[in-house]
């Protein structure tokens, strides 16, 4: 959604205003004014422990999505290339991907306890799937020719995957990389929510439970921005990595 | 739809009587329960009403939610989307907002709602609402210029070119962006479910889990993994209705 930015700069501009003013204006337990939030953010966010906690975050976001990418392109590689693979692990990729995954949070606690290594399980377990099925459409476009073409060449295995497979589904693998990320970082709050000590999932619902309510208000909007410059790095990166295509980015299948 | 997929169901069959022979030889009923005693408790739950009444507590606040987020998103989404001034407007601020993960907004919808229906209906319509108002935005700019003109030109009211031009126009958009929400709408309900324990499916498991009645647990995730399955399925088949000149390769756009 690109277009003229300054309109849409001024508009922001109106809004954190016209919160401030209302706020001010009918003082509420629940809203506090916008400078006081920011205020607040500018005290808290500099400190050491609040840093520790994001630092544990970002531990875990990065494993969990290192895990969750990695199972999920291998597996929808291997789907799209195989009909035989394609055809037993279809019925069970479907149903896990349409499980809520909160739902394996409890399951991860029994099985796994309340420690990392549950969260990260948590975490890859929400990427794994919208990679995996990007993956798998992404080799699906190889047309039946090309395929045909590398079966008379006797192109197999490693070549056939990194010279095939792999350029043909890397812009759909990334643009579902790009939708697991945001589906990462809500998993990360969620993990975070059941009996961490530390992480940014913690450090709200701690807020909340305090009644420090622009504490909670600062979380929120640094949940956001991080959100917001992860998917920004994000689409640079994209840019660069995928400079050899014509501007056709790849769409996410969900 | 397609043929009966042998080789999948048979592995779902085999995987099943694996883990039951490895949960029975190994003993791993503290993590596992064996898939038997899962399917005793889910026949249980269904009977007695436990599971039914739960999922039926979170279909009400779900379908109560996702129904604002259609009407609140495509009405909005239109007006937005009619102007490109307003598109201008808004999209930074759309731009800062959406990437804030929603599971985030639970602990401040707790102190502004307290623990009822209001504070899961509205996190729900909010989870919902960004990616129905974003594409229903996208469909609208898309929408052919020259029919807007030709409406203009033979007297149709501004309001009427919003309703018979453009909301057709998007209408495809719309539908994809009602896809996407309705999973979203789920994992944040059932979130808020499990983590403020307010009743539902997401309540059941919490409580399951924390009594350690592991059959019965497993026997919800089961249940919310069909209920996922089936709402995709359904949405999918009410898509091709609803939108059916549109190829099934756009269907899964966005």
């Amino acid at each position: 959604m690109s277009g003229r930015r300054l309109p849409g700069v001024l508009v922001l501009a109106a809004a954190l205003g016209i919160w401030e003013a209302l706020a001010r204006a009918r003082p509420s337990f629940l809203v506090p004014p916008a400078s006081a939030v920011f205020e607040r953010a500018g005290q808290v966010w500099p400190t050491r422990e609040f840093l520790a906690t994001v630092a544990a975050s970002l531990e875990r976001l990065a494993a969990g999505y290192t895990i969750g990418a990695a199972a999920g392109i291998a597996v929808g590689i291997l789907m799209g290339a195989s009909p035989a693979a394609r055809r037993s692990l279809e019925p069970l990729a479907e149903f896990l991907r349409a499980l809520p995954p909160i739902a394996i949070v409890p399951v991860a606690v029994v099985v796994l306890g309340l420690g990392n290594g549950m969260r990260i399980a948590v975490i890859a377990f929400g990427v794994c799937f919208p990679v995996l099925v990007n993956a798998w459409e992404g080799v699906r476009t190889v047309s039946p020719e090309a395929r045909d073409t590398a079966a008379m060449l006797h192109v197999r295995g490693r070549e056939l995957l990194y010279r095939f497979f792999l350029p043909a589904a890397l812009p759909s693998i990334v643009a579902g990389l790009r939708v697991a990320l945001s589906i990462g970082l809500v998993m990360l709050v969620i993990s975070e929510f059941v009996g961490s000590p530390d992480g940014l999932g913690h450090y709200i619902r701690f807020q909340q439970s305090q009644f420090n309510v622009p504490e909670l208000y600062g979380g929120i909007l640094f949940l956001g921005l991080l959100g917001y410059v992860l998917n920004t790095l994000f689409l640079v990166a994209e840019r660069r990595l995928l400079a050899w295509q014509d501007g056709a980015a790849g769409e996410p299948v969900r | 739809m397609k043929r009966a997929n042998l080789a999948g169901w048979l592995l779902c069959v085999f995987v099943t009587g694996l883990v039951e022979v490895c949960v029975r030889v190994f003993d791993l009923r503290d993590s596992v329960p064996a898939p038997s005693a899962t399917f005793r408790a889910l026949v249980k739950g269904l009977a007695s009403g436990a599971l039914t009444g739960a999922v039926g507590t979170t279909l009400e606040s779900y379908v109560e939610g996702l129904a604002l987020a259609i009407a609140a998103g495509v009405v909005v989404g239109v007006v937005i989307g009619s102007s490109r001034t307003l598109v201008d407007c808004t999209s930074i601020l759309i731009e800062f907002l959406r990437p804030i993960p929603v599971v985030a907004m639970i602990p401040l919808a707790i102190l502004f709602f307290g623990l009822g229906i209001p504070m899961r209906r509205s996190l729900i319509a909010y989870a919902a609402v960004w990616p129905i108002l974003v594409n229903t935005l996208y469909g609208v700019r898309g929408s052919d210029r020259m029919l807007d003109d030709v409406a203009r030109t033979s007297g149709v009211t501004r309001v009427g070119r919003l309703v018979r031009v453009a909301l057709p126009a998007a209408l495809p958009s719309i539908a994809a962006g009602v896809r996407v929400a309705a999973s979203i709408a789920l994992l944040v309900g059932v979130t808020t479910e499990f983590v403020t324990g307010t009743g539902g499916i997401g309540s059941y498991m919490e409580e399951q889990e924390s009594a350690f009645h592991l059959p019965q647990l497993y026997a919800a995730v089961v249940l919310v993994g069909v209920l996922g399955y089936a709402i995709n399925v359904g949405l999918r088949v009410a898509q091709q209705r609803v939108v059916f000149w549109v190829g099934d390769e756009r269907l899964a756009a966005r």
